[in-house]
């Protein structure tokens, strides 16, 4: 019989002390790098060193496992440090800072509705996505704020698709005053009718 | 049985993706989806594609990294033709499409015209 | 399978996963390809209601992918004798590991070259138990040919049968929460991971953390295998996607490889 059985190495491991695992974080060996961000998770003071370090990083492996630490260390901190690379030029810094934020917001919401006033044009837009995964009702109130009074088509294309998704008939004259005020635009026409008609469609639903 | 021309649209946003659709559709391309460049890779091993619209900004994987990964692919894949979409309109932003491996640079929201149109000149047009 | 109004939802979000997963832009479209069994769609459209549902053989278009390509890219790398780990993760009551055992002892020619190892984890130590004991009824056989169930299984009593000892003793089952890396580490690093049907039960920072752990319980090169309906592209962008002719797989980089 070719099938072996053996004893799987089921000892604990050692906890990584906190200065060998900032060290590694700029290790020359990508596998111990890789295991220091890992480790970091664990260090709520490691913030400031994974931020640096990702920053400099070329391994998008190591990158991504930075990323994740930075998440689940889960302080204002740390979601500090995602939103300055919410700003990055790179837009592979961008989007590892944004899925890293998805996965923390939740315990930190009252980070959205500042996101989404942010001077910034595109860190409202990439915060819109954020708004996606809270309850349908607060997310439609945060996105129709921002629709109230946002300037730029693109950012409010980013609202309208996840309230095409999320948000309910409270939306329904925000998007009417949208579409008015963007009458020239036709992909916010568009948009805006989808958006509509989706909300409508699913509130007859659940009625009938 | 002519072969359609088929369109792959990389973008997160369901609306945008409808909306490219819509017009490609209507001109005779066959349209293929996917919302990050992950899945657009996944469905660059299913099935040939003639054109790539891809967007920046995406969860994942970004259109730049995908387009990087697609350049690196092999000879038949990594000629693909590429239109890049993106909010931004700096000569920055094109200078990077470019070094990603864009063909083309469309700044957003697009035009539904002006994406059937260069669709046709980056990949022929459909009969 | 009836579905009373209050699944309504439940099937809606099926359908339109299927629909997306086919590329069909309208039901119409789809219906089409669901009456005319395109690619399998049927197979497919009822996986995707019976997710829960463990039976040997299942989703057997892997394990065909496992001995014709994913075991051979493998084997490249070693020596005659040398190890062949293998992993399932989540294993429920086992019928996935043994299938894998079953599969191998019957359809890799080289099965006898190397020494390989099965591990079946699981959260749930209630189901491990029932993995260790073997035993199964028919619905957990009813894909297995006569000639299989005659010669890995020994009725039980009327109803039931229980793997023969010699294929029983020789996959190991042991508890471990994937989504824990102080359990999954110490399991080491395997050619061939099968993780089925269990991240879409995740949020997703744990679907996130499963994947960076189970990144590294793959050895360079190593592959990783989710449920057909599953993707790691709404997961985590450490994996390169493969296609094989029978299956979809997610491969950690060979060493040495950006």
């Amino acid at each position: 019989m070719p099938l072996v059985r053996k004893p799987t190495g089921q000892s604990p491991q050692p906890p990584a002390d906190a200065s060998s695992v900032l060290g590694n974080l700029v290790s020359e060996r990508t596998d111990d790098r890789w295991a220091a961000a890992r480790a970091a998770a664990d260090l709520p003071d490691a913030t400031t060193a994974l931020a640096a370090a990702l920053r400099n990083e070329t391994d998008a492996r190591v990158r991504e496992a930075m990323f994740t630490s930075l998440a689940r260390i889960a302080t204002r901190e740390s979601a500090d440090a995602l939103i300055e690379f919410l700003r990055s030029d790179n837009a592979n810094l961008r989007a590892g800072a944004l899925d890293a934020l998805r996965i923390m917001i939740g315990g930190m919401r009252e980070l959205v509705p500042q996101l989404l006033s942010d001077r910034d044009v595109d860190i409202r837009i990439l915060s819109c996505e954020l708004a996606r995964d809270l309850p349908g009702p607060e997310a439609t109130t945060l996105l129709c704020t921002l629709l109230a009074d946002e300037q730029d088509g693109n950012v409010c294309a980013a609202a309208i698709d996840v309230l095409a998704e999320v948000g309910g008939p409270a939306a329904l004259p925000f998007l009417a005053e949208c579409a008015q005020r963007f009458r020239d635009s036709p992909f916010l026409g568009f948009a805006i009718k989808t958006a509509t008609d989706r909300i409508n469609s699913q509130h007859t639903a659940s009625r009938a | 049985m002519d072969p359609q021309k088929t369109i792959l649209v990389v973008d997160d946003a369901s609306l945008v993706r409808l909306y490219y659709r819509t017009a490609l559709e209507g001109a005779g391309f066959h349209v293929v989806e996917a919302m990050n460049g992950l899945e657009a890779l996944e469905k660059l091993l299913i099935l040939p594609v003639h054109l790539l619209v891809v967007d920046i900004n995406m969860p994942h994987m970004d259109g730049l990294t995908f387009l990087e990964a697609v350049r690196r692919k092999n000879r038949e894949l990594a000629s693909i033709p590429a239109l890049v979409t993106s909010t931004e309109s700096a000569a920055a932003d094109f200078a990077a499409a470019r070094a990603a491996g864009a063909n083309y640079y469309l700044v957003k929201p697009i035009d539904q015209a002006k994406l059937v149109q260069f669709a046709g000149m980056l990949c022929g047009v459909p009969r | 399978m009836v579905f009373g109004e209050a699944k309504r939802y439940y099937v809606e979000r099926r359908v339109l996963e299927r629909m997306s997963a086919t590329g069909s832009g309208t039901f119409a479209s789809y219906f089409t390809r669901l009456r005319t069994d395109a690619q399998g769609e049927i197979e497919q459209f009822v996986n995707a209601f019976t997710v829960n549902e463990t039976y040997f053989y299942r989703e057997d278009h892997q394990l065909k992918c496992l001995t014709t390509d994913l075991l051979t890219e493998r084997i490249r790398q070693k020596r005659k004798g040398d190890a062949v780990r293998i992993w399932c993760a989540p294993c429920s009551t086992g019928e996935e590991p043994y299938s894998v055992a079953m599969w191998l002892l019957e359809n890799w020619p080289l099965v006898d070259e190397y020494e390989i190892e099965i591990i079946g984890s699981d959260i749930d130590t209630a189901v491990l138990e029932i993995a260790r004991a073997g035993i199964y009824g028919k619905r957990a056989l009813m894909r297995l040919a006569p000639h299989l169930i005659e010669k890995y299984f020994a009725p039980l009593g009327a109803e039931n049968w229980q793997i023969v000892d010699d294929l029983r003793t020789s996959v190991q089952f042991s508890a471990a929460n994937i989504v824990e890396l102080a359990q999954t580490r110490p399991y080491g690093q395997f050619d061939v991971i099968f993780c089925r049907n269990v991240l879409i039960y995740f949020d997703d920072a744990s679907r996130r953390v499963a994947a960076e752990n189970l990144f590294e319980n793959l050895l360079p090169g190593g592959f990783i295998c989710l449920g057909h309906t599953e993707s790691m592209s709404r997961i985590s962008p450490l994996f390169e996607v493969r296609r094989f002719a029978d299956a979809i797989v997610y491969q950690r980089p060979a060493a040495g490889s950006t």
